[in-house]
């Protein structure tokens, strides 16, 4: 895949996430950023620093959408920054992983362990700086919870049907 | 030196995450504290303009309870219009109608975004309220539109008063449900009974005196407690928003350079 497909990928998902991801009233605890999608299926052939400047960037262009400014930003940067070393730890078999990732070149186990564990950790990070205090922690956690299971299923199911 | 260039090599990874990692938190407390940057947020002309849009569609699942709402408000401005020719108040206030094109009713820091900017002389710290009542305050002024921070929002105080008895407390959301809000500040002397009305203070410049703000729900006084803990119902609801009213209270600029004065 190269650029241009990650960017209409991007630009795809990213009007999914405004136009109907934003727009869910689930309880008031269902925010799921399918937006990550873009920034975890980003094939590892950039530098490390160049991933998490694409990280930032993908970042504040959410922020902006929810008045967020920085929010968004600090909690992908911070996913970029894990994201190879948590490759690294994940993926065995170095020679399959071939600079992309997917269902195909890392298998479905490597794929959930990485999804689900770059999904929490940025969907926590936005909830926790958003509410900007431990008082709501309860409130942060279930958010987290919920809206995490939503896009970890999207994100695989997204694998699942581009592997048929 | 050259040990510091390979220190510098070794971990410019890190560097460039910490460097970005300072950068996000610095605009995150910039925005948090003093947030006038209209481009990189809802009052950006493009992005307000894309939740517009939305709203637009979304309208046309509420025509009818829309219609209803503007018959009801139209019957109101005109009792409003009778009472103003009657009562000679010396407030030079007025009210321009705004729409509201993008809003959250379901998070701690909840925000909407009005068809009203600085070209329309919004500006920041006014007021916004609607027929039912008191909504919220103007935090982030853009070209065409603005950013306010509506009564459901964990940042949001507001100074209220008791129409019984003109007691004064701070209005304030504890995060949970966008049909209530709290009252704090009250003191333990005073009697609070359930049904009793909070309206505005007009202390501050940012409302006039009496817009409805909601009534008392219920009120708890815990043992050795000095102040109450009081759920208040709130008049505007805020999930079926879609009209409001901006609040210009022609003294405000000359209210708030006599209090910065006082500094």
């Amino acid at each position: 895949m190269d650029w241009t497909k990650q960017l209409l990928r991007y630009i795809v998902v990213m009007m999914l996430q405004v136009l109907l991801f934003d727009q869910l009233q689930f309880l008031g605890v269902c925010h799921p950023y399918i937006y990550v999608l873009c920034l975890l299926m980003m094939p590892i052939t950039l530098p490390h620093s160049a991933d998490m400047l694409i990280g930032a960037a993908a970042g504040a262009i959410m922020d902006i959408f929810c008045n967020s400014l920085g929010v968004h930003m600090a909690g992908c940067i911070l996913i970029m920054f894990i994201r190879p070393y948590l490759i690294g730890a994940i993926v065995s078999d170095k020679d399959r992983l071939n600079e992309q990732i997917s269902l195909h070149a890392i298998g479905m186990e490597a794929l959930v362990k990485y999804v689900v564990i770059m999904v929490l950790i940025h969907h926590l990070t936005i909830f926790l700086l958003a509410a900007w205090s431990w008082h709501h922690i309860g409130f942060v956690l279930l958010e987290t919870l919920v809206s995490s299971t939503v896009t970890i299923a999207i994100i695989i199911g997204y694998n699942a049907l581009k592997n048929r | 030196m050259q040990t510091l260039l390979k220190i510098l090599t070794r971990y410019s990874n890190f560097l460039v995450f910490i460097a970005l990692e300072v950068a996000a938190f610095m605009l995150l407390s910039w925005n948090n504290v003093y947030p006038r940057s209209s481009m990189l947020s809802t009052a950006n002309d493009a992005i307000a303009w894309q939740h517009e849009q939305i709203s637009e569609v979304k309208a046309y699942f509420s025509l009818r309870s829309q219609n209803e709402l503007l018959a009801a408000e139209n019957a109101a401005l005109r009792n409003r219009i009778s009472a103003m020719d009657s009562a000679k108040t010396g407030d030079d206030i007025h009210y321009i109608p705004a729409k509201v094109v993008q809003m959250t009713t379901n998070r701690l820091h909840n925000y909407l975004t009005i068809n009203r900017g600085s070209k329309d002389g919004i500006q920041r710290g006014q007021g916004i309220r609607n027929e039912e009542g008191a909504v919220g305050i103007v935090r982030t002024v853009g070209r065409n539109y603005s950013v306010v921070l509506p009564l459901i929002n964990t940042h949001t105080n507001l100074s209220c008063r008791f129409a019984k008895n003109d007691y004064i407390g701070t209005l304030q959301w504890d995060g949970k449900d966008s049909r209530f809000a709290l009252l704090a500040d009250v003191a333990a002397h005073m009697v609070v009974n359930p049904g009793d009305t909070i309206i505005t203070s007009g202390l501050s410049p940012v409302f006039p005196e009496k817009i409805p703000v909601g009534i008392v729900e219920n009120s708890v006084l815990k043992e050795g407690d000095s102040y109450y803990t009081i759920r208040v119902r709130l008049h505007t609801n805020f999930k079926r928003l879609k009209y409001v009213e901006v609040v210009q209270n022609a003294a405000q600029q000359e209210l708030e350079e006599l209090e910065n004065g006082l500094d």
